[in-house]
């Protein structure tokens, strides 16, 4: 099984395009929309600016795209190649091959965070309280992400063939604007506000935001992401051993 | 003799030991289709078995069902007394098959080492390379192989371990006539050793080279068992053909003695007989004049579609 974990990130890491892309996307996405904001202005009753408050929502928003998108693509390809069949004639169980994918996921994601925080330091001048809290922010932005990476093995099981980009496209724009990602979420009317509460991109979102601020995490949001990562997993292994379509 | 003679249904032959596969009355279907219908046979310690069918015959969903990638709707599989699953998982199975594709972005080497790591009794990886002939080619990148060597692959991961039931969906697609030759070569030792194997193919002529035992399937039913030799003589060894002049009266040639098939294709009458001496004599006694009579043996690929041309011509009504 660890031959497959080590084969998988392997194998990313040979993926240069893919590479290339998820690496440099959310910082060039943070540029477009941080662009024009001013670090001295700040939002709310909060003493943050908006290019701190993005590029947290940008860091969070480039791990999820790209564990998102290039798991679920790459498992569904793999299923129509009939790679899957393969290892489902081996005695992999079904949690190794998820573990092997949120692993390979997990290396695109942490360059990609730490270019973001690079970006947002050199280019809008931002700057934090406190070291432990770049440090913090590292980890909780690499360790949520997990959830996200699991939710795409899941979605690359459920979908086929075509119906897989548009399928993912719209759980990720879903979760991403629900999950204030991409808008601070007081600006929802407040029936959207209690729907986006419990959405798993809120919480991911929250961690940072939480650190920005000096603070621990709260609970609810760690709790909360704990039950969607076990949800999301057991789903994906669930549909690996069941998976009796033509794959 | 009519045409349900041809519907020989052999049981399980060759039976020494405790079956290593065995069909149950095994239905499954996909949605109105009815790919795979009581499927009942055994295979047993150390045969080598085709499985011949054409395209839809259920071929594939039968090895689906006995790999346990697919269930069936009812009816038992089991692979040495248990589930295909754990048959798997304790690496008594590996299986080569016709869509298994490869893993991308890594090296020959490095697939076959994590075939060998994910095997509970793998042999190294060199020596699984090595008698899969890619020792030369370990270094490439798997998504840039031929056809064929892609084949080899898959073989290699068939053959991680010990296993001591192959399963080989249309090995032999792509490969050219020297690699398929020395393909065979290397399953005539895992048979040797004692493996059972089992493959899928539309090549009569490997059927009938390297299997001893043939199941020939139609329409998800097992049309024959029995090795290529009984079904070549039970199907209408015998093949007829000749002009008639006139009116051809199908009908009246349908009434003939011996047959296995009647085809009329303008003035040219085909027919596929058991006791092609009987068949000619009663066609004289029929009063007509038959010309450019020639009788032929059929080899296997006719006695395989006259089998299943039967079988078709007897279902009619359930297209």
């Amino acid at each position: 099984m660890n031959t497959l974990v080590k084969l998988e990130i392997k194998r990313t890491l040979r993926n240069k395009k893919f590479m290339f892309f998820t690496v440099l996307y959310p910082s060039a996405l943070y540029l477009l929309i941080a662009g024009g904001a001013k670090t001295s202005e700040t939002i709310g009753d909060t003493h943050l600016s908006l290019p701190v408050l993005f590029m947290v929502s940008m860091a969070s928003f480039g791990a999820l795209t790209a564990v998102l998108m290039g798991n679920s693509e790459r498992i569904a390809k793999e299923r129509e190649k009939g790679w899957v069949r393969q290892l489902r004639l081996t005695s992999l169980p079904g949690r190794g091959y998820v573990a092997a994918k949120i692993a390979s996921a997990a290396v695109v994601t942490l360059p990609s965070i730490i270019v973001v925080f690079l970006v947002a330091v050199m280019v809008k001048g931002v700057r934090l309280d406190a070291a432990w809290q770049w440090i913090a922010l590292t980890v909780a932005i690499w360790a949520g992400s997990i959830v996200f990476a699991a939710l795409g093995v899941a979605i690359g099981y459920l979908a086929t063939g075509d119906a897989v980009r548009p399928i993912t496209m719209i759980i990720y724009f879903g979760l991403s604007v629900l999950g204030g990602l991409w808008m601070p979420t007081a600006t929802f009317p407040q029936w959207l506000q209690n729907i986006a509460d419990w959405m798993p991109t809120h919480a991911y979102a929250g961690l940072g935001q939480a650190i920005e601020l000096g603070n621990a995490p709260h609970t609810k949001d760690i709790a909360l992401l704990a039950v969607y990562l076990v949800l999301f997993a057991g789903a994906a292994a669930w549909l690996y051993r069941k998976d009796t379509r033509k794959a | 003799m009519t045409t349900s003679a041809i519907e020989l249904t052999g049981d399980g032959r060759h039976g020494t030991g405790a079956p290593v596969v065995s069909f149950g009355n095994v239905n499954k279907s996909y949605g109105s289709v009815h790919a795979v219908r009581e499927l009942d046979f055994q295979l047993f310690p150390g045969e080598t078995v085709a499985l011949l069918g054409p395209n839809g015959a259920g071929k594939s969903s039968t090895l689906d069902l006995l790999l346990g990638l697919r269930n069936a709707d009812s009816g038992t599989v089991e692979v040495f007394g248990t589930s295909p699953q754990q048959a798997i998982v304790r690496g008594k199975v590996g299986a080569m098959l016709q869509s298994g594709g490869l893993m991308e972005d890594v090296t020959v080497r490095e697939i076959v080492r994590l075939a060998c790591d994910l095997h509970p009794r793998a042999y190294p990886a060199e020596q699984v390379m090595e008698t899969a002939g890619i020792t030369e080619i370990a270094d490439r990148m798997v998504n840039k192989l031929s056809g064929g060597q892609e084949q080899r692959v898959r073989f290699a991961l068939a053959t991680a371990g010990p296993n001591e039931l192959i399963v080989l969906d249309e090995p032999t697609t792509g490969m050219d006539v020297t690699v398929r030759q020395a393909f065979w070569g290397a399953m005539r030792e895992q048979a040797q050793a004692g493996r059972t194997v089992l493959f899928a193919t539309h090549y009569l002529e490997e059927a009938d080279a390297i299997a001893d035992r043939v199941i020939v399937l139609h329409r998800g039913r097992v049309l024959a068992d029995g090795s290529a030799a009984e079904i070549k003589a039970k199907a209408g060894a015998r093949r007829i053909v000749f002009d008639l002049e006139g009116h051809i009266d199908e009908r009246t040639l349908r009434g003939l003695p011996c047959l296995a098939a009647v085809e009329v294709s303008g003035r040219t009458v085909r027919i596929q007989s058991h006791d092609a001496d009987a068949t000619v004599h009663a066609l004289y006694g029929l009063g007509l004049y038959p010309r450019n009579l020639e009788v032929a043996g059929l080899g296997l690929e006719q006695a395989f579609i006259a089998i299943t041309d039967a079988a078709t011509a007897e279902e009619g009504g359930d297209r």
